[in-house]
């Protein structure tokens, strides 16, 4: 069964009286343990579609199957588990708590995951946020806040939040936007182990030497999926 | 999430803006306060009132002529009686009641007192000699004047204590004699010092028996009766004796108004109470401003935090996860606020209480509980309105916040 599976995908902005198509019936679907790069001008509804699929916002029209289940059946609260459990987001902007440490930071979703399963004793929430630090390397920055970190670093607390509740599926919009390209290889590189782990990633990114770690790459243009092409 | 985190994040919140979160806790500190306070001050002024009466001579039983058309223990209008009430009234009591300790007849005027160039205006009770029995009157030189002595009428005097300061200086006037308007009095006694007993200054009072009062102001019928019940659970009976006897004097008709201490004690208090509530109803109002004060503040954090509150979203935190968090600092903000004003309230009123120890206002227990738990809803209730706005907010228009 594949993990993602959207047919005729619709996504429809209004501002004011303009209608904008950001997405226009995209059908594609996404197998476990793909390596995918999302590709386009801006505009052309790559970010909408990441955040479509990572259920932080909703289609206008057209179906999304996640792991078989339709998801615009779900509740809010499921979604919200769903989103907690099953997949990890990193964006561009990193988007970490700034008056909270790196460990904090890390620590939030498993929090949050006591909400829908037994907490984990807070000495274990910490053990787990350590181990996700560990894996991105910063291990030594656990007790750093934000505006102490450079911006690889930040965003590699971002991935070990993403990552802390071992989820199936992580999304990255522009990961490497806001970095310099040795951070931005870093990043790669952490993005290369973890899929080599079984982790499906699904990245937006417009910089052709990031997306070539991908095995599979999807272009967008004005809202329609124009080339699906895989590595070979 | 658990509510230890909550908290947790809760308190962080505050403590990371000390001086916002103590201005925003100003308003609920005054409001709730001002309650405990204001409560606190009627209850002293009950508590005031209450030894006040107790200072009168306990079981004091009080009969007035006339009969008030309406229910009521604060007596009659004076001089709606009918029939007069005569000093053969408080005889037959004297004689027939069963369960009185005491009973006088009252005379009230003012004359002028002389004594030699030494002249003051005062005011005197015509009673007789077991007056001082039921009002608790304490004689310090000589004595009151005798059973004997009130029967026939003498021209005895017994003088407040700062009436004998005044004419006589530190002598002993007992002995002596003063006029009182143009009739020679002998003094028998001066009072011990009283002061004041509900309004009324015991010192500057004279005493002379019932018959010589009526003589010296010419008049036939007593201002009121005063008796003293022989025990408190005896208080009853001694009303409903008091009131059969006179009206078997009186062909049957209730033309009088008997009244107790404790009733009007009771009275007195009721009164106070309902100044207490209406006081503690404003200050709930200067409440409901400290909760307002705590809502703005909360609407200024929901837009502040926006991207937090996206962040959140998009680890897995359920909108009411959200609602929570806000609602807890809310709620924090009115318990941080309850607290100082509750406590505030109590160590002012214990401090006063230790600087005028006659005045015990010291805050009740009954009003300290429900004054914090009012704050606490009052912060529940301003809290819910941003709580709820912020748990709105759609995911990417909150993470894309700047």
């Amino acid at each position: 069964m594949a993990l993602i599976s959207i047919e005729g995908l619709d996504k429809v902005f209004r501002r004011g009286d303009e209608e904008i198509h950001a997405i226009r019936s995209m059908s594609l679907s996404i197998e476990p343990g793909e390596f995918i790069s999302i590709t386009g001008p801006s505009g052309s509804g790559k970010s909408t579609l990441l955040y479509i699929l990572g259920l932080l916002d909703k289609p206008t029209n057209g179906r999304y199957l996640l792991q078989g289940t339709p998801v615009e059946n779900l509740s809010d609260t499921e979604r919200a588990q769903l989103r907690n459990k099953f997949m990890g987001f990193v964006f561009q902007s990193f988007h970490l708590l700034p008056r909270a440490t790196a460990l904090r930071n890390v620590m939030m979703p498993l929090v949050y995951a006591g909400t829908y399963e037994a907490a984990l004793p807070e000495a274990e929430q910490r053990a787990r946020a350590a181990d996700a630090l560990t894996m991105v390397g910063l291990e030594n920055r656990m007790n750093h806040l934000p505006n102490e970190l450079s911006g690889g670093q930040r965003q590699r607390v971002a991935i070990a939040r993403a990552i802390v509740n071992r989820p199936k599926l992580l999304f990255a919009d522009e990961p490497t936007g806001n970095l310099d390209s040795k951070s931005g290889k870093e990043i790669i590189t952490l993005f290369d182990r973890l899929n080599a782990e079984g982790v499906t990633i699904i990245m937006v990114s417009h910089d052709p030497a990031i997306a070539g770690h991908a095995h599979r790459t999807l272009s967008l243009r004005d809202g329609e999926l124009v080339e699906d092409r895989r590595a070979s | 999430m658990q509510v230890k985190e909550i908290v947790r994040l809760s308190f962080e919140s505050l403590l990371s803006q000390k001086l916002r979160t103590a201005l925003t806790i100003l308003g609920m500190v005054i409001g709730v306060g001002a309650i405990v306070l204001l409560v606190s001050v009627g209850q002293g002024a009950k508590n005031y009132v209450t030894s006040e009466f107790e200072g009168l001579g306990t079981n004091l039983i009080i009969v007035q002529p006339g009969k008030s058309d309406r229910k009521t223990h604060l007596g009659p209008p004076v001089g709606a009686a009918q029939r007069k009430m005569t000093t053969a009234d408080v005889q037959a009591i004297e004689k027939r009641a069963l369960n009185l300790e005491a009973v006088s007849g009252l005379v009230l005027g003012t004359v002028s007192v002389r004594y030699e160039d030494a002249l003051a205006n005062i005011t005197v009770f015509g009673t007789n000699e077991q007056f001082p029995h039921i009002l608790n009157i304490k004689v310090g030189r000589g004595e009151y004047f005798s059973r004997e002595e009130d029967e026939y009428g003498r021209r005895v005097v017994v003088l407040g204590q700062n009436v004998a300061t005044e004419l006589f200086g530190d002598a002993d006037p007992v002995g002596l004699s003063v006029k009182l308007n143009e009739s020679e009095y002998r003094i028998v006694g001066v009072l011990a010092p009283m002061g004041n007993k509900l309004g009324l200054d015991f010192d500057e009072l004279g005493f002379i028996p019932t018959e010589a009062a009526l003589k010296l102001f010419n008049d036939d019928k007593l201002f009121g009766i005063r008796a003293k019940a022989s025990s408190r659970v005896g208080m009853d009976d001694a009303v409903a004796e008091m009131t059969e006897i006179l009206k078997e004097r009186r062909d049957g008709e209730e033309d009088f108004t008997i009244m107790t201490q404790i009733s009007m004690m009771e009275s007195m208090n009721t009164i106070l109470s309902m100044l207490t509530y209406v006081l503690a109803a404003i200050a709930a109002i200067s409440m409901v401003v400290g909760g307002i004060g705590i809502m703005n503040i909360m609407w200024v954090t929901v837009v502040e935090r926006t991207q937090e509150i996206g962040i959140r979203r998009a680890v897995g935190a359920r909108r009411v996860d959200i609602m929570k968090q806000l609602l807890a600092e809310a709620i924090s903000l009115s318990v941080l606020g309850g607290l100082v004003g509750v406590g505030g309230a109590v160590l002012i009123t214990y401090g006063l209480y230790f600087a005028f120890p006659y005045f015990d206002m010291r805050a009740p227990m009954w009003i300290v509980l429900p004054a914090f738990f009012l704050a606490v809803f009052v912060g529940v209730a301003f809290g819910v309105g941003p709580a709820w706005r912020a748990s709105r907010i759609e995911i990417l228009d909150a993470l894309r916040y700047e």
